[in-house]
């Protein structure tokens, strides 16, 4: 109850929004997400209080962005702080939704949420104020790339929420950055809808410092001939959680996620994912990686459904994971709930530790087991971190940040 | 010619070594020594504890050495990191190299030959100056220069990859090599190459150890000596024409050194 109390002190009934009012209704009847509910039963839960210690904060103080632009061509924005944008250009335009088209889509949205499942998203739409809220529609072709940032300030709890339609035939290439301060809650909340024949390649890096937590729950409808690519990074969190859910409205679609958890210290970072296919020939290429360290925790628990309408479904779903440390805790999870009886599915799991061949053959050559398991890493990150778009300059940048990880 | 060898120490000197892991004891007592300018080969079944007695040289951690030494240029190395003995001048060459994706080949290979380098006292090489020395190697193996953007091994032939580590054995300059069935999975002309790449990096000075099944890489390269495993032991050694008779009679004919032994 207490997250309520703290949303209402911050804000009068009057000047809540109505999807606001709607939401601390439903968070009303359920303040916390059930713990022995599947999708919550491993979470920390003090590391879960933590993360709701934090006063909320709809105020966003400057921060530096990790990066320089490196092309004048890209857009950049930044949830909270310059959300203005309308581009009409010969090929594309891109432009804010209007208010009318936010509410209507998010209170659709929030007709089909599950109480425990979408209890994040719940927690955000109770939190994120008109400032916090990026809703765009795109279309045409010849895009240039678009940056998005998020970012949560010191000792508080921040909530920003993006809302893209990608209009028939668009192919989009979207990164998303949040960014978590030391001491901090960062709530994200992502809705995508893709329209046929559209196409986006989206790359989701999250990082925090000491102490940052992260809630980054991202919801997409894929209609019929749309291609869904994601490559996503999470790293340097003392909670973050990941849910992903992909519909297949119509099934015809194509759906690939390379994603990647790194944990260290004590830090907990889960990945939960949920695909539907709810229509045949649908198509899903997923993997997802783990690595943890010391004495952390990572978890990945994935779904697939494939109803009867699903037929010739083609859906394949694994969870490597490399455990560094004896103290370290892996738990994974991929499952697939098929009706339909013409479909190839499959899954599977592997938890290992570094390859012991692969390093022995390194330092045949003369490199150092330090370094040996340094290049190791690098290369189990490459299959992910090559699939999230991202230009070389930014690369570089993770590829430090990883090292110093 | 081997009086003259005898002349100066011995680059490799194993010593009735034995070697186990898991408790499992591999290796019973071998002894091998290989003086500069020699070429040994290796042969016996599968299974006699070739190649554990090339990992073991190398370093490899899943084995112990339970009795004996390994002598290194006058040095003990038994309890010498594998990269330790790599820099100074040791080099095993895999049956089957290992594909390690995402690490770019160029970079693998730079880093190693400065590791070498450093040890040497000599400069480092930075990215410009390696690729002006790595391009006058690949020329020895005759790979292609598409080969150094690709990942370490990935995707390669089988050929590829044994003339990758012949590749790396140029550029590491070691002292003494260990060659763990280089010649398996090559095709004639493939064999011809690697072959003609390690004469030519051999010379007065280096020490080569052959593991091998097969005459045909023997017939390339004339070893000094040749050496039959079996059990963990060696129970024979003769010069290039114990190969031969090996070829005409197999490994059936080298139980009866068993039994005499």
């Amino acid at each position: 109850m207490e997250i309520i109390e703290k949303i209402k002190t911050n804000k009068s009934i009057d000047n809540q929004t109505e999807i606001q009012k709607i939401c601390l209704d439903k968070l009303q009847s359920s303040p916390l997400p059930n713990p022995r509910s599947e999708q919550w039963r491993l979470s920390n839960k003090s590391k879960l209080s933590n993360f709701l210690d934090y006063s909320v904060n709809e105020n966003n103080s400057k921060f530096d962005i990790p990066y320089a632009k490196n092309s004048q061509s890209t857009i950049r924005l930044i949830i909270g702080e310059n959300c203005q944008i309308k581009l009409i250009e010969k090929n594309y335009s891109i432009q804010q939704l209007s208010e009318d088209e936010l509410q209507k889509y998010i209170k659709q949205q929030i007709s089909f949420f599950n109480q425990n499942e979408n209890w994040s998203d719940i927690l955000n739409l109770s939190l994120s104020c008109k400032n916090n809220i990026l809703g765009l529609k795109i279309n045409g072709s010849k895009i240039p790339r678009i940056e998005i940032f998020s970012h949560a300030s010191s000792n508080s709890l921040n909530a920003k929420t993006l809302i893209i339609f990608l209009e028939k035939n668009c192919n989009v290439e979207l990164l998303q950055v949040n960014l978590g301060e030391d001491n901090s809650s960062l709530s994200q909340s992502t809705f995508f809808c893709l329209e046929e024949n559209s196409s986006l390649n989206h790359g989701v890096v999250s990082y925090g410092v000491n102490k940052s937590n992260l809630l980054n729950s991202l919801n997409v409808i894929q209609q019929k001939n749309s291609e869904y690519n994601l490559g996503s990074l999470h790293f340097r969190f003392n909670y973050a959680r990941f849910e992903i859910r992909v519909k297949q409205s119509e099934g015809n679609a194509k759906t690939n996620i390379k994603g990647m958890q790194i944990t260290k210290k004590d830090e907990q970072i889960s990945t939960y994912t949920k695909i539907d296919f709810d229509g045949p020939n649908g198509f899903l290429d997923q993997i997802n990686k783990s690595l943890a360290d010391d004495k952390s925790h990572a978890i990945f628990e994935g779904s697939i459904i494939v109803p009867k309408v699903a037929q010739k479904t083609d859906a394949s779903q694994l969870s490597r994971n490399l455990l560094l440390s004896h103290l370290a805790q892996i738990d994974t999870k991929p499952q697939l709930e098929i009706i339909a009886d013409d479909v190839k599915c499959k899954h599977g799991a592997t938890i290992s530790q570094l390859n012991e061949e692969e390093l022995f053959y390194m330092r045949t050559r003369g490199i150092t087991l330090t370094e040996a398991s340094k290049l190791q890493l690098s290369s189990y990150f490459q299959e992910i971190i090559s699939f999230i778009p991202v230009s070389k300059d930014r690369w570089d940048l993770l590829d430090k940040l990883l090292n110093e990880n | 010619m081997q009086s003259k060898m005898k002349e100066s120490d011995p680059i490799l000197e194993v010593k009735n070594l034995s070697a186990s892991t898991d408790n499992l004891p591999i290796l019973k007592g071998v002894s091998l020594t290989v003086y500069p300018g020699e070429i040994h080969a290796i042969m016996g079944r599968n299974g006699c504890g070739k190649s554990t007695l090339s990992k073991i040289i190398a370093g490899h951690p899943s084995y112990n050495i339970t009795n004996g030494d390994i002598k290194f240029l006058g040095e003990n190395i038994n309890s010498l990191e594998p990269e330790e003995r790599s820099q100074s001048g040791i080099f095993l060459g895999f049956q089957y190299p290992i594909e390690i994706p995402g690490v770019s080949n160029l970079e693998f290979l730079r880093v190693s030959t400065n590791a070498r380098r450093k040890f040497l006292n000599k400069e480092e090489l930075d990215t410009f100056d390696f690729e002006e020395l790595v391009k006058e190697k690949l020329e020895i193996v005759k790979m292609d220069q598409a080969f150094l953007s690709r990942s370490v091994n990935q995707g390669f032939s089988g050929g590829e990859k044994k003339r990758n580590e012949i590749l790396q054995m140029a550029l590491l300059e070691p002292k003494i090599a260990i060659l763990d069935e280089t010649d398996s999975g090559l095709d004639i002309d493939a064999l011809r190459i690697v072959a003609s790449g390690i004469k030519r990096i051999s010379n007065a000075q280096t020490g080569i150890i052959l593991i091998t099944h097969y005459q045909r890489l023997l017939d390339e390269i004339k070893p000094n000596y040749v050496h039959v495993m079996s059990d963990g032991q060696i129970i024979k050694t003769g010069e290039s024409d114990l190969a031969l008779e090996l070829e005409k009679r197999g490994y059936e004919w080298t139980d009866n050194f068993i039994k005499e032994t």
